[in-house]
């Protein structure tokens, strides 16, 4: 047998364990179920860690039509976002065993859980369009129902909302794909692109309208301004473990897709100095701050998250919009970074739901007397967050900036750092009373009345974990800048 | 000679249903299912045998005459129709069980097997025009068939629409009667220069009469709303005429119309090709629309099917061979498709009696077979990838693109915007089903169950179609592909 068949493994062993989780019997033990899901999850992520740090490989499972091979590969880029989707997806999930004890039908909800696992690392390791977009389509259709999990007629609506705006960006990356197909030698991922110069003579403007459709496309998924308005409403009604992965790592499958259109279709050099960089450019800004200033707003704990994810992504796209190899860098870094921050940001949410039901930030005074260690990880994420040295935040707003300045974009080289810097202020402004207020409640605190309310170990250790990534990783950065702008090197 | 048996035995043997005496309701049954089974594996058989020779009926004055030919077009949808025709039967039988005038209603679905087998085996315009106007008039009876007030109506609509549709498809056979070489359809068209003289404008104009008259059986906007309202026929009816047969049938004419009467060399570029291309595309958008607002279940596939309808006629008016390919794919699989959800509809009908959306709450907990069927029909008429509906897609957009027509790329976008609105009228039923609001109670839901085999049988056949079309198109395309190239 081939050894590349191993790419197979993490992609359809947990997806098999979810569908066989979701029409098996209902287990006679609760413990059971963690412990199937536990094993489950450890196991796909030795496979994908294996993966990671083995060779590029590649395989072609079968072909959809004439040349529309499944075409799977592992190659640096996908490593990376594989190995982010792992972290936060067995941490997660581990939290989530305690968390859903309070929820109905645990079961569907590991299910599906398992079920999106897989379908992520075969977003990550998809080789060509088509596979990649017949993932994406997976990811949103059967992340659904960790939206609406909770089946309120809120969470139902913010399903469907979740559902339609995908959609909508899905086709139109659908649309551009069959122009691709026309004007390029194949859908395989390739670095600088693979637009066929013969073929696309005379049609770049044509090409370029196409392009822009593909990353306003993907951009849905990634809440960027105008089609932001799902994010804030879907987000925050799935249970807190799933809005920790819906915000860190799904939207990311979005800055996936605009990496992919951008460096593997496309070319940057396509797209360098023309109208549909520089409408990206504006909208992510816009974005950037708009989402910041929502968040400062915003009273409700996770809807706030949630709109600061609509901001930090933007972040993202902003750096890879420059066009610009050390933004790329930084984009690379900050879609590591924000998984681990935002993932940790709202497990302490979900924790804090969980032992005292607070779900607005205003109620939250004196909370970090009764739940110190959580609140601790919380203040460590936001720090990071806002991106004070030497917590990781900092390292890739640093090379952003870096990157703009670098560009020769006009107002964006100059226009770009200072929105960031904005948007830093405000992220401080929104994250940081909840610490304040949590740890210094003002005299008129009831003392007497305190009750420790800390969750049990295995909510705590995954929150730990990931507030300490958060900051570790921006003291000792050097290995993963390294390996990030090697990446952003080859791709132009 | 066995293009004719194949057309005759279900129409006899319908016929006799009147008549033999059957002691059960399961004789009967038997019966019908053995000689619709035997007219499939006879059209099976001359599909695999290849082309076949001309073979006249009836003569006529000059050169007019009723004859019979199979060529690829023909091979498409007569295997289309003789793969779905016993499944459609076996479910019936289930179906029909609750329903009156039972003999009656097997006597003319069995017959319409074979007037529809004949338009598929039609060699010139003049045999199919003939077959065509039986089609209607062998179907009103289904539509008739509860006798209700509103059937009556909808009936009555069908038989004006389908005969006035006809009538103008009429004046497009007249017209080729004159100006054409032959009647017989001939890939490329039977149109020269040297019979065209100076009437190019009007025979475009009478091209886009006869594209009409036959887009009444597909649905086409704006004759489409007696398709909606037919669908108060039995399901058995809907599924498999309504969403198949008849209206395919429609589609198929006009695929005859455009590439082997008319022919695309004389039509490419001309307005009447925007003009037909306009108007498919106002449908596709149209149907979806209104599949969205409607809350009756079936009158909601019906709509879809419109929709869908016009993606089989978006392929053949773009008017070059991979439009025709793709006209082709989207015909069978929308088939495929269309038919499995019309059949899950009937089946939840059948089971709880409900008839409207709003009304299928948690019904997918206590029905998983059902609906869980009708959630990969949806997704392949979303076009999600890995499924059928994504391939038929793919091959309509890609011939569009190829065509360089601008106005073609337009279609593209009127392609996804009806995908988009397709998984909304689509999936809200499936979320509805599955996830119900928390506090809904399941007690009001507690004893319906999944029908029994007859009815999954065809089902599940269904799914494991859609689900190897989509994973495994290459023969299937390829054989479009020939087609559509001439060389079947």
């Amino acid at each position: 047998m081939n050894e590349s068949v191993t790419i197979l493994f993490p992609i359809f062993f947990p997806i098999l364990m979810g569908v066989l989780l979701l029409v098996g019997k209902e287990p006679k033990k609760k413990a059971l179920l963690s412990r199937y899901t536990g094993g489950v999850l450890l196991l796909t992520a030795l496979m994908v860690l294996g993966l990671v740090w083995g060779k590029e490989v590649s395989f072609t499972m079968f072909f959809l039509t004439g040349r529309l091979p499944v075409y799977f590969r592992v190659d640096s880029i996908g490593k990376v976002f594989a190995f982010v989707v792992t972290v936060v997806w067995v941490l997660a999930g581990f939290f989530s065993f305690e968390y859903m004890k309070a929820e109905n039908a645990p079961r569907r909800f590991f299910g599906f859980y398992l079920i999106v696992y897989g379908i992520l690392i075969g977003l990550d390791f998809s080789g060509n369009m088509i596979t990649f977009y017949m993932f994406y389509e997976m990811m949103t259709l059967l992340s659904m129902p960790l939206v609406l999990h909770e089946r309120t007629k809120a969470a139902i609506m913010a399903g469907l909302k979740y559902m339609f705006y995908s959609f909508c960006g899905a086709y139109m990356v659908l649309f551009g794909l069959y122009f691709v197909y026309r004007y390029a030698n194949t859908l395989t991922f390739t670095a600088k692109g693979v637009l066929d110069a013969t073929l696309t003579a005379g049609n770049e403007k044509l090409l370029l309208v196409v392009a822009f459709f593909m990353l306003l496309g993907f951009s849905v998924k990634a809440g960027m301004f105008p089609f932001h308005g799902w994010l804030p409403v879907a987000h925050p009604e799935a249970p807190a473990p799933a809005s920790a992965v819906l915000s860190g790592v799904i939207v990311k499958g979005g800055v996936l897709g605009i990496i992919r259109v951008i460096f593997y279709l496309f070319g940057a050099d396509f797209l360098r100095g023309t109208w549909v960089q520089t409408t990206m450019l504006i909208l992510s800004l816009v974005t950037v701050f708009m989402g910041s200033m929502l968040a400062y707003l915003e009273k409700g704990m996770k809807k706030r998250l949630a709109y600061s994810t609509v901001s930090q992504v933007s972040y993202i796209l902003f750096g890879l919009f420059l066009l610009d190899p050390v933004s790329l860098t930084g984009s690379l870094l900050h879609v590591v970074f924000h998984a681990f921050i935002k993932c940790g940001l709202f497990l302490c949410a979900g924790a804090i739901i969980f032992r005292t039901g607070k779900r607005r930030v205003d109620e939250l005074t004196g909370i970090g007397k009764e739940m110190p260690v959580t609140i601790w990880c919380f203040t460590l994420c936001s720090l990071a967050l806002i991106g004070i040295p030497p917590a990781s935040g900092f390292i890739s707003k640093w090379y952003l900036c870096e990157g703009a300045l670098h560009t020769k974009t006009a107002v964006f080289s100059w226009l770009g750092p200072v929105i960031l810097l904005i948007s830093a202020l405000l992220t401080a402004g929104y994250l940081l009373p909840v610490t304040i207020k949590g740890f210094f409640p003002g005299e008129d605190y009831d003392y007497a009345a305190l009750v420790k309310k800390e969750p049990v170990k295995l909510m705590l250790v995954p929150m730990v974990i990931l507030a300490a990534l958060a900051f570790v990783l921006g003291i000792v950065p050097e290995g993963l800048i390294r390996q990030l702008s090697a990446i952003a090197g080859q791709l132009m | 000679m066995m293009l004719l048996a194949a057309i005759l035995i279900p129409i006899v043997g319908g016929a006799l249903v009147m008549v033999l005496p059957f002691k059960k309701r399961a004789h009967m049954a038997v019966y019908l299912e053995i000689v619709v089974v035997i007219t499939s594996l006879l059209v099976g058989l001359i599909i695999s045998e290849g082309t076949t020779g001309r073979f006249p009926i009836v003569k006529f004055v000059n050169n007019l005459s009723l004859s019979l030919e199979l060529d690829g077009c023909g091979m498409v949808f007569a295997g289309l129709v003789s793969a779905l025709w016993p499944l459609a039967m076996l479910y019936s039988f289930e179906y029909m069980k609750k329903e009156k005038h039972e003999k009656v209603f097997f006597m003319f679905y069995t017959m319409t097997y074979g007037i529809t087998l004949g338009i598929a085996f039609a060699e010139d315009m003049l045999t199919m025009y003939f077959f065509y106007e039986l089609l209607t008039l062998v179907t009103v009876p289904l539509v008739l068939h509860t006798l209700s007030r509103e059937a009556i109506l909808a009936s009555r609509k069908y038989l004006y629409y389908s005969l006035g549709g006809a009538a103008f498809a009429f004046i497009g056979l007249v017209f080729l009667m004159i100006y054409g070489t032959t009647v017989d359809f001939t890939y490329g068209g039977v149109l020269t220069p040297e019979t065209l003289g100076d009437k190019t404008n009007t025979l475009l104009l009478i091209y886009v009469i006869a594209f009409m008259g036959f887009g009444v059986k597909a649905a086409i906007c704006p004759f489409n709303s007696w398709l909606p309202q037919a669908g108060v026929a039995p399901t058995p009816v809907t599924a498999l005429l309504h969403a198949v047969a008849v209206v395919k049938a429609g589609a198929f004419a006009i695929i005859r119309l455009t590439y082997y009467s008319f022919g695309t060399d004389f039509l490419i570029g001309t307005w009447a090709q925007y003009v037909v291309m306009g108007v498919v595309m106002f449908t596709i958008v149209y149907g979806c629309s209104r599949a969205l607002k409607e809350t009756h279940i079936k009158r909601r596939l019906a709509y879809s099917t419109i929709s869908n309808l016009s993606y089989i006629l978006f392929g053949v008016t773009i008017m070059t061979p991979l439009g025709l390919a793709g006209a082709l794919t989207h015909l069978v699989f929308h088939a495929v498709m269309k038919i499995c959800s019309f059949f899950c509809a009937g089946a939840i009908m059948y089971q709880t009696e409900k008839h409207y959306v709003h009304e299928l709450d948690g019904l997918g907990r206590k029905m998983p077979a059902v609906f869980g069927v009708f959630t990969v029909s949806s997704l392949a008429l979303m076009g999600v990838p890995g499924l059928c509906g994504f391939i038929s897609k793919w091959n309509l957009a890609n011939a569009a693109v190829m065509s360089g027509n601008v106005m073609a790329c337009f279609g593209i976008g009127a392609l996804l915007i009806s995908a988009l609105l397709t998984a909304i009228y689509m999936l809200s039923i499936v979320i509805r089903a599955f996830f119900p609001p928390e506090d809904f109670d399941m007690e009001s839901v507690k004893e319906y169950r999944d029908p029994n085999w007859m009815m999954l049988f065809p089902l599940f056949l269904f799914v494991a179609a859609m689900i190897i079309f989509g994973l495994h198109s290459a023969p299937i395309v390829q054989f479009f592909t020939d087609i559509s190239n001439g060389v079947l």
